[in-house]
């Protein structure tokens, strides 16, 4: 038995699953990255656009209109009222730190000035043993949204089940390793709820990338959505995308 | 251990004199005297404040107060440590009182978490408390208290009642004697004057051969640098609560006693003072 199978990840697993993850993504170009800090330590990082929620948008608005963009292809969508969906059939509605892996439909943003910037790190905590999603976002003229906004970008049915948590699901903390205020989702259930996971997956005799499978638990929340891709697809010439069982 | 007792008490009863001064390029109304407080350790900053808010509103226009946030000679002060922590990584080795400028304008939110209410902070200093039993007890103690025995910790610390706070306290400092200590120390090596903010990392108070082990071992691990080799001269101040602890100080110990409120064992390495 791993220690996996209790729903925790000791450090060196964490590193392990983050560079498969990195190799699957360069080759889905989605746009992590990795971001050393002093030595072993770092993160891994993305960047994407996301459009403004509905009832946001007319503070927001009133900048140059243009801009044909892409958006959230996730099942949960942003709260629009009233979503317009198009077929993406046309290349340069993606920009390069927004990528629609689902090539169905994508939302159309009628106004640049409807984006706001979200920006994601993964760290470890060793004191969960677990994965830790931290994030900011910032409106396209650089201003930080606050904890309010952030609760708005989350779909409604989230927002109702986080929201009574006793300790509030997300919530700004000190970003560990640089310093500065990042929102995060709290790490203290992540055990719970990767536990099951796992303990399928074992049953099953299937590999799994824990930091993967977290991933595409606690990402749609704040519209980070993870490629099918990277569980359909077994990519040529790359390992399983699993650490390995000791 | 009489003698044990009395360490906790010092350790919470432990005040630093403030003179708190407002920014010069607020807009006020009338000059703005500044405020004096003895300011709490193991407490934080906005917890403490509100007469110092309510002493530089009243010569202030509704309009042009935000936010109040705090700054030390240039750097915004993190209101999410606890003060004694900032006082000892900022400010040690300079005359008393500390002095703090207050601003109302121009919140740095690059650099500060912002604090709209005392839940803000109350949910900052729980989410501490159970980061720590995740480390000492896999989160078991935490997490078999009731919600009242969250809130009495809590009040313990915002009211400033020892006994309340330690009544519930002592349960997250048990362990099973048969260890000789918790799973892992919930510790913080902040270093002065490092782009790194501070180390925390994994640490057993009890070597694998069951030796026990001590303030220096953990630093000789974590942070070799704070230490004196032989013959060289002392180049840092490794400080907990302002003082110096011996390095052969059990490190569980310094776990049980000198901890602050959030369970963390927050230890300040300071470059020793040239002049």
């Amino acid at each position: 038995m791993t220690e996996k199978s209790c729903g925790v990840l000791d450090e060196e697993e964490f590193y392990k699953c983050c560079r498969l993850l990195l190799q699957q993504s360069e080759q889905l170009r989605d746009g992590w990255s990795w971001e050393a800090v002093q030595g072993s330590e770092g993160y891994l990082k993305k960047t994407a656009l996301r459009p403004v929620p509905a009832p946001q948008r007319e503070e927001e608005s009133g900048s140059h209109p243009q801009m044909h963009s892409t958006c959230n292809p996730s099942p949960q969508p942003p709260q629009e009222e009233q979503p317009v969906c198009v077929a993406s059939s046309d290349p340069s509605s993606s920009s390069d730190e927004l990528e629609d892996e689902d090539d169905n439909s994508c939302w159309v943003a009628e106004n640049i000035g409807l984006m706001f910037q979200f920006e994601y790190h993964i760290l470890y905590s060793c004191s969960y043993a677990v994965p830790v999603l931290y994030f900011r976002a910032f409106t396209l003229e650089g201003r930080s949204l606050t904890l309010g906004e952030v609760w708005s970008c989350v779909h409604p049915n989230f927002r109702i089940c986080l929201q009574s948590c006793p300790l509030n699901a997300i919530s700004q903390q000190e970003h560990p390793l640089l310093g500065q205020p990042f929102f995060v989702f709290h790490p203290c259930r992540t055990e719970d709820f990767m536990k099951p996971m796992l303990q399928a997956a074992q049953d099953q005799h299937r590999t799994v990338n824990y930091v993967l499978s977290w991933l595409s638990v606690v990402g749609p929340v704040v519209g980070l959505d993870v490629s099918l891709n990277y569980s359909l697809e077994r990519l040529p010439g790359a390992p399983p995308c699993s650490p390995r069982q000791h | 251990m009489a003698d044990d007792k009395d360490v906790l008490r010092d350790v919470w009863f432990g005040r630093i004199p403030t003179c708190f001064t407002l920014n010069p390029d607020e807009i006020t109304e009338r000059e703005a005297e500044p405020y004096y407080l003895l300011l709490p350790r193991v407490s934080y900053l906005p917890l403490v404040t509100d007469k110092v808010k309510k002493h530089f509103h009243k010569v202030m226009k509704a309009e042009d107060v935000e936010e109040m946030w705090f700054e030390y000679e240039g750097t915004p002060l993190k209101w999410h440590y606890p003060i004694g922590v900032l006082f000892d990584l900022h400010a040690s080795n300079t005359v008393l009182p500390w002095s703090i400028t207050v601003h109302f304008k121009s919140f740095p939110d690059r650099d500060l978490l912002h604090c709209p209410s005392n839940s803000i902070i109350e949910a900052h200093f729980m989410s501490s408390i159970k980061e720590a039993d995740a480390l000492k007890h896999k989160s078991q103690v935490v997490n078999d208290m009731q919600k009242k025995d969250h809130k009495q910790l809590w009040m313990g610390l915002q009211n400033d009642k020892f006994d309340q706070f330690w009544a519930m306290n002592r349960k997250l400092m048990e362990y099973p004697t048969e260890e000789g200590g918790f799973r892992y120390i919930p510790f913080r090596i902040y270093q002065a004057l490092s782009e790194r903010l501070f180390i925390q990392k994994l640490f057993r108070p009890v070597s694998p051969e069951g030796n026990t082990h001590t303030l220096g071992d953990l630093l000789k691990e974590m942070y070799p640098d704070a230490l004196t080799n032989d013959g060289e001269q002392k180049r840092y101040q490794v400080l907990i609560h302002g003082i110096e602890p011996l390095l052969e100080t059990p490190l569980q110990w310094l776990s049980e006693h000198l901890s602050h409120p959030d369970n963390f064992l927050h230890i300040c390495a300071i470059p020793v003072p040239t002049d």
